[in-house]
């Protein structure tokens, strides 16, 4: 365990944890859009930027991500100085100069002041930062089937040669974990559509609810080792299965005589 | 970790004063659908099955999740959910073969009973001891 300064209190870390880590574990408000805890810091969203000094610096100081800044014994960190605040501002800006109309960005670029952007803006606006949360996740579950694509002004996230992707299983974990809610998805019935690809979800045998998608289940079953008939019933019925089951369990054992 | 929460079905009326008391200890507001533990028809008359996860052995949740959310806490015997890992996939809530793997659809989390951390409070209130929390010998 080491020791760190945050806002002139002192506070425990484990050494190389990252900064951000420790912040949000002390309660500290610092905004920051890319990270998650399942995939490996990548600093895209350059909002969770903080002052770090240590006292053999001779009072220089450094601004760094925290998500990608390891605690180190004998940091002094500042989170909420004006140079900070002036920095997120100007990157709330820019925000709002790309995605005007999404109510995530609009909502914390309010806390900071920003209601309009002072920059132009862009023609054609959407929702996606291009913080690669979506292709981490999907890499990091093991099946890639999207990615970053083109660079410069053209890039944006879309499967290969944006077609169908074929390696996507329909587990929604890119678009429920996009900041923005940039990842569009259709559940109508029992077909789910997302990235332009249609699957079929399982349904539970008795009420007819869908569970999740074919696809997704044979995988599991294929590489996890799980019985793919565990998938064809929602949560509920499982449950009822249960409960008869161990009420069998339960009337027969009282029936044995001790 | 040598203590086992046991269910024992016979000796449960259906009062349900399990899951009120889950989920006022989860929950602030107190809903009966943020349990995680469920008092169910046991097929026979006057029979109730609180149906509860079972903390199995190699369990299909922990087998299920792609990004290795679900862990195994050594102090209390119990498979805990990193809610901040989970990337709410939902391979775990359809895989569980006993259905004790929930969604809450108000805060977006998957949760499972986790013992309460050592101490199941439904354990506590319990008024036919039915539930109880006691070391076994291994």
């Amino acid at each position: 365990m080491i020791t760190v300064t945050i806002n002139g209190k002192l506070a425990r870390a484990k050494e190389g944890e990252m900064l951000l880590v420790v912040l949000r574990r002390e309660k500290i408000d610092i905004p920051a859009l890319c990270h998650h805890e399942a995939v490996e810091p990548y600093g895209a969203c350059r909002l969770c930027m903080v002052e770090i000094t240590k006292k053999e610096w001779d009072g220089w100081k450094n601004m760094v991500t925290s998500c990608l800044y390891p605690a180190a014994d004998g940091l002094i960190i500042q989170t909420h100085t004006t140079d900070l605040i002036e920095l997120r501002k100007t990157i709330l800006d820019l925000y709002l100069a790309r995605c005007p109309n999404t109510p995530e960005i609009q909502e914390l670029a309010a806390q900071y002041g920003v209601n309009q952007t002072s920059y132009e803006q862009v023609a054609d606006p959407n929702d996606c930062i291009l913080c690669g949360l979506c292709t981490r996740i999907c890499d990091r579950m093991g099946f890639s089937a999207i990615s970053a694509v083109n660079r410069g002004h053209g890039r944006e996230i879309a499967p290969p040669l944006k077609e169908a992707p074929p390696d996507c299983v329909g587990c929604l974990a890119c678009a429920l974990n996009c900041p923005t809610n940039y990842i569009k998805y259709t559940d109508i019935g029992h077909i789910r559509e997302i990235w332009g690809r249609k699957f079929e979800l399982l349904r539970d045998a008795r009420t007819g609810q869908p569970t999740i998608a074919r696809e997704f289940a044979e995988y599991l079953s294929k590489h996890r080792n799980i019985r793919q008939d565990y998938f064809e019933q929602n949560d509920e019925s499982h449950r009822k299965e249960t409960a008869l089951g161990l009420g069998k369990i339960a009337i027969w054992s009282r029936e044995v005589p001790q | 970790m040598n203590s086992r929460f046991i269910v024992t079905p016979i000796l449960c009326t259906g009062c349900r004063t399990c899951e009120l008391a889950c989920s006022f200890t989860h929950a602030k507001d107190g809903k009966v659908g943020r349990s995680r533990i469920y008092p169910l028809d046991g097929g026979f008359k006057d029979l109730y099955v609180p149906v509860v996860c079972l903390q199995c052995e190699d369990p299909a949740c922990v087998k299920s999740c792609l990004v290795d959310a679900i862990y195994f806490n050594e102090n209390t015997g119990a498979y805990e959910i990193n809610t901040e890992i989970c990337v709410r996939c939902m391979a775990c809530v359809a895989a569980c073969p006993f259905g004790c793997s929930l969604f809450d659809t108000q805060q977006n989390l998957v949760i499972k009973c986790d013992l309460c951390g050592g101490d199941p409070v439904c354990a506590h209130f319990c008024p036919t001891k039915a539930l109880t929390y006691k070391p076994i010998a291994i």
